[in-house]
């Protein structure tokens, strides 16, 4: 046969062949997301370091906890609960998602052309993704949280937002814990001031939220650059 | 592929308020460029700057004439670089073929199929194919040395960065390291950091780096003539100002620096001339 086939063409053929056959399993969840059309470079990205991983499964692990915890029949504390700690978890999600200090591939990453904003970003909307689903539906059950199911989803995204903002000159996890301290200060004060339980979740505190995610965001972009450094993120 | 053309001049980096390079100068495009010095001499430090991980605080660097100051030609280099860095971590749970395909996908290989073909040629060229499903944790610190240098392979780079490649490697795997360097001196411009003489032995360039500093620049028998005339051996103790000696098995001593009046001088090695050139 190799007389009339080229030898290198059969080669390449064959290595091919047995790629295909050699090729692991995928994961569970990796199988998940392409049954549901996300492409496979992309589910690579979101399932194939322990970094998310870890994220991922302590993202939901507290965020199943808090949300059956929020579920328990009750007054409106079981609602502020919620409210206050759901936007927290994917925070610490993005904080264990990107940095040398969670990733063991960190710096063979950064001498990628990959951008690391972008695959902070891919994160960030995965952790998101995952929270909001996981807190949002045993919220969506009880009676004392249905109401405010979904009131923490604007905070969250803000709060993700200028973290992602504040890794730009911090530490993930340093950026993350100023950002929640601030966050929690931020609710009890307008609860203190308004002498009402959800001030912060009104209408001027979504607005709030929806331009710090907005500002967040774009500063971020600006600053992409510090993603793609070692400096910053050390 | 053309190898890539490296330059760096005058590199300065400062780290935790220690100056770790102090006004490098680098020129190479093609062969293999052993990185000599001891721990801390600034070898990892320089490698990560040209592998435009860590932005030097002074000086310049270019890869074939791109900055990587600027973000779109940081890209464009990064496109063309194959980065092995001195701690590539194990990600607990991952496959070896994971770990690979994982960082194929960042370097950008969007095609599952001609990505897996890609991931299997280079676990194929480091003797890690049959090992593939294996978990990462699962191998031995000579394997994962060799996954890590696996991913720098990925996409055929025009330069290549390996920082301590050889660290844990039995000598089998030492024999295909070199086979890797010597197969790729032709079409990249390898950078090889390494503590260890006999590593830099098949380079074409050895620098020897040391606080910070280049201490010498040339080929390796160049460095090993350094010690020519200045290497003898003797029974017994070594005379007090030699400038480095060590005993032998046979008993006597082998020492560097000024020989003595009719000393048995005896031919150099790279090592002697590293130890020279030290000071």
């Amino acid at each position: 046969m190799t007389r009339i086939v080229d030898q290198a063409r059969l080669d390449a053929n064959w290595r091919a062949i047995t790629a295909e056959l050699d090729a692991p399993r995928p994961s569970l969840v990796e199988r998940v997301l392409r049954r549901l059309r996300v492409p496979g470079h992309v589910t690579r990205l979101v399932v194939a370091t322990p970094a998310l991983r870890r994220a991922w499964y302590l993202s939901i692990a507290v965020a199943v906890v808090v949300g059956i915890g929020s579920a328990q029949p009750g007054d409106r504390d079981s609602l502020f609960a919620l409210l206050i700690l759901a936007p927290a978890l994917p925070l610490l999600g993005v904080s264990l998602a990107y940095g040398p200090s969670v990733d063991p591939l960190h710096e063979a990453q950064l001498a990628t052309p990959m951008r690391g904003i972008r695959l902070v970003a891919v994160r960030a909307v995965t952790v998101l993704s995952v929270s909001a689903v996981a807190v949002g539906a045993p919220a969506l059950l009880a009676p004392a949280t249905r109401s405010g199911a979904f009131l923490w989803l604007l905070p969250a995204l803000a709060l993700t937002s200028a973290a992602l903002a504040l890794m730009t000159w911090l530490p993930p996890r340093r950026a993350a814990a100023a950002v929640a301290t601030a966050w929690f200060a931020a609710v009890v004060v307008a609860r203190i001031a308004a002498s009402a339980d959800l001030a912060a979740f009104g209408r001027v505190g979504q607005s709030a939220a929806l331009v710090v995610a907005v500002a967040g965001g774009l500063v971020a972009y600006t600053r992409r650059s510090s993603f793609d450094r070692m400096d910053v993120l050390a | 592929m053309t190898a890539a053309f490296v330059r760096a001049d005058g590199v300065v980096k400062h780290y935790r308020g220690r100056q770790v390079l102090a006004g490098v100068d680098l020129l190479a495009q093609g062969g293999v460029i052993s990185l000599l010095g001891p721990n801390g001499a600034g070898k990892t430090t320089l490698l990560r700057c040209l592998a435009t991980v860590v932005a030097q605080d002074a000086g310049t660097v270019s890869i074939d004439g791109l900055d990587p100051s600027r973000e779109p030609e940081r890209i464009e280099i990064r496109r063309r670089l194959g980065y092995l860095p001195q701690d590539v971590g194990v990600v607990e749970g991952a496959t070896a073929f994971d770990t690979v395909d994982y960082l194929a996908v960042l370097k950008g290989e969007r095609d599952d199929r001609r990505r897996r073909r890609a991931v299997f040629d280079v676990l194929d060229r480091v003797g890690l194919r049959d090992r593939a499903g294996e978990r990462v944790e699962r191998l031995s610190g000579g394997m994962r040395r060799r996954l890590g240098l696996a991913q720098a392979l990925l996409g055929s780079p025009s330069l290549l960065l390996l920082d301590e490649p050889g660290a844990g490697l039995d000598p089998d795997e030492r024999l295909r390291l070199r086979e890797i360097l010597t197969e790729r001196r032709s079409t990249a411009t390898v950078v090889v950091s390494t503590h260890m003489t006999d590593e830099a032995a098949i380079s074409d360039t050895v620098i020897v780096l040391d606080d910070g500093g280049i201490r010498f620049n040339g080929t390796p028998e160049r460095l090993a003539a350094v010690a020519a005339g200045r290497t003898w051996v003797q029974p017994g103790l070594p005379p007090p100002d030699v400038r480095a000696s060590w005993r032998l098995a046979d008993g006597r001593t082998r020492c560097l620096g000024t020989p003595p009046p009719g000393a048995d001088l005896v031919p150099p090695t790279l090592e002697d001339g590293y130890l020279l050139v030290r000071g």
